[in-house]
């Protein structure tokens, strides 16, 4: 379970203070693919970033009985001009986990192929997530952030993600953020959504997805 | 109960520290493992240019020198005499050089919970100092196989002043890091107003006795200048310094160092918001 205790997080920008998290408190259960719903904007990548410690939130808590993944997402954490057989070294050693063991799943699993051993910089956007993911797979962490990635990459890849993360769903969840519902809908047994610095936690899939349509609705008007 | 409280508390606290400090040695390890693959690895020149660059530069000085001057500063030979200004200020002015753009160059990191500002600075200057102090002893074993006589009269004196540049390239370093995310134009400033002026003013090229004494009590209030003359007069068996303060050279390192962690302790969420 991860729990969110009253996190608030403002940035000062030119145009004055912003709000992007006005106090909110949430509980994500384990064993569940939670989605993480909001327009573009509203502060979804913060939220994850503080999930994942990445950033700090200005008061509040956050509180897991597991391991969390870093925010997996298009750029983090990655140096391009290094190849992906040493980031993904890196990302062992700093975990502390077997180098070999991980350089290895990550080889099998990403199919990179002989670009394995090229810098991440003449990747394709598919390439470098199906990478992410896969290093990230290979540290068997109790929690995985998403940060709208898996959108990337063709449909057999996303295919075998999805699989690779149900395989592990009793023992691993997933929380996945988007401003995409078909995103949402597609891979989370529930959802909340982020709107003006709040964050409204729906056990019902179908409930949230009507409520953020009025959200995009009212944002047209 | 209270008692058995407090006792779990304490434990828990120990193994909490001890873990800490294993994360964040490890950390710095991956870190300097993969900032030598970044700086070294693509360009097969790249560790030959770490050479090339003070031999060009000692030859460079040595030539202009020469002409200028026939006899040796302070009864030093002359190359040696270059090479043991050049490398030493090296260790402070790529150190702070490198380190001020350490957080901005390594922004993508930060997305991993433990690697944090402080790490990615520190890991750059270990590796910096490292490397430095690697191509001194080459260039110094080059020079003895060309000929010179390389014999160092307190070793670890020298060690010393060179302990004392790193630190003080270390303090401006981790200051200038924490600070020019937040303010861009502080790069150009230092290496306009700080590096060059120092290179020509910390007695590189000159010892302290062979200037004025009107001029010379200024350029006394220089650290760099104070390390320099203390290093080469452990260095050469032809030279003490008269100059050099070994109390003052320590109050500025150790000061510069305290005043660079303290700005890094007091910026760094900032910094990092403003990249």
């Amino acid at each position: 379970m991860i729990q969110l205790i009253n996190i608030n997080k403002r940035y000062r920008t030119s145009a004055g203070t912003k709000v992007v998290l006005n106090n909110v408190s949430a509980e994500f259960p384990k064993g569940k693919s939670v989605g993480i719903l909001g327009l573009n904007g509203s502060g979804k990548s913060t939220l994850i970033r503080i999930i994942g410690d990445a950033e700090p939130p200005n008061s509040g808590r956050v509180i897991s009985d597991g391991k969390i993944s870093w925010p997996l997402g298009y750029t983090g954490g990655f140096q391009s001009n290094l190849t992906a057989r040493e980031n993904a070294r890196f990302v062992a050693r700093i975990y502390g986990a077997n180098t070999q063991y991980i350089e290895e799943f990550t080889r099998e699993f990403a199919e990179l192929g002989e670009y394995f051993d090229v810098p991440l910089r003449a990747y394709s956007a598919g390439m470098r997530s199906r990478f992410a993911f896969s290093v990230s797979l290979a540290c068997d962490f109790d929690y995985y952030l998403v940060d709208e990635a898996l959108e990337t990459g063709d449909a057999r890849y996303r295919e075998k993600f999805r699989l690779a993360f149900q395989e592990r769903s009793a023992s691993a969840s997933v929380i996945l953020v988007s401003h995409n519902e078909q995103t949402i809908r597609r891979n989370c047994d529930m959802a909340a959504i982020l709107h003006d610095g709040n964050l409204d936690v729906y056990d019902d899939l179908k409930e949230a997805l009507k409520f953020y349509s009025y959200l995009q609705t009212r944002k047209v008007a | 109960m209270a008692d058995i409280d407090v006792s779990s508390n304490r434990k828990i606290l120990t193994s909490d520290v001890l873990d800490a400090i294993s994360t964040q040695v490890r950390v710095i390890h991956a870190l300097i493992l993969r900032e030598t693959k970044t700086r070294y690895g693509q360009h097969k020149l790249g560790f030959l240019w770490a050479v090339l660059e003070p031999i060009i530069m000692v030859a460079l000085f040595v030539a202009i020198f020469a002409g200028m001057r026939n006899d040796n500063p302070g009864g030093m030979p002359l190359v040696p005499f270059m090479l043991i200004g050049i490398v030493p200020f090296a260790l402070f002015r790529d150190v702070m050089n490198q380190l001020q753009g350490a957080i901005a160059t390594n922004k993508t990191l930060f997305a991993f919970p433990q690697v944090t500002t402080f790490d990615v600075i520190l890991a750059r200057g270990l590796l910096e100092i490292l490397i430095t102090l690697g191509v001194f002893g080459f260039l110094l074993a080059m020079a003895h196989l060309a000929g010179f006589t390389i014999n160092v009269q307190r070793p670890l004196e020298v060690l010393a002043g060179c302990g004392l540049m790193s630190m003080l390239g270390l303090g401006l370093g981790f200051m200038f890091a924490s600070i020019t995310p937040i303010l861009p134009s502080l790069r150009q400033l230092t290496s306009a107003f700080l590096g060059r002026p120092l290179f020509l003013s910390s007695g590189l090229f000159f010892t302290a006795d062979s200037i004025p004494s009107e001029i010379r009590q200024y350029l006394l209030y220089n650290p760099i200048m104070h390390i320099l003359e203390l290093i080469r007069g452990a260095f050469f068996y032809e030279f003490e310094t008269a100059h050099g303060s070994w109390h003052y050279a320590i109050a500025w390192s150790v000061g510069a160092l305290a005043a660079g962690l303290v700005t890094h302790q007091a910026l760094r969420k900032k910094a990092i918001v403003g990249l």
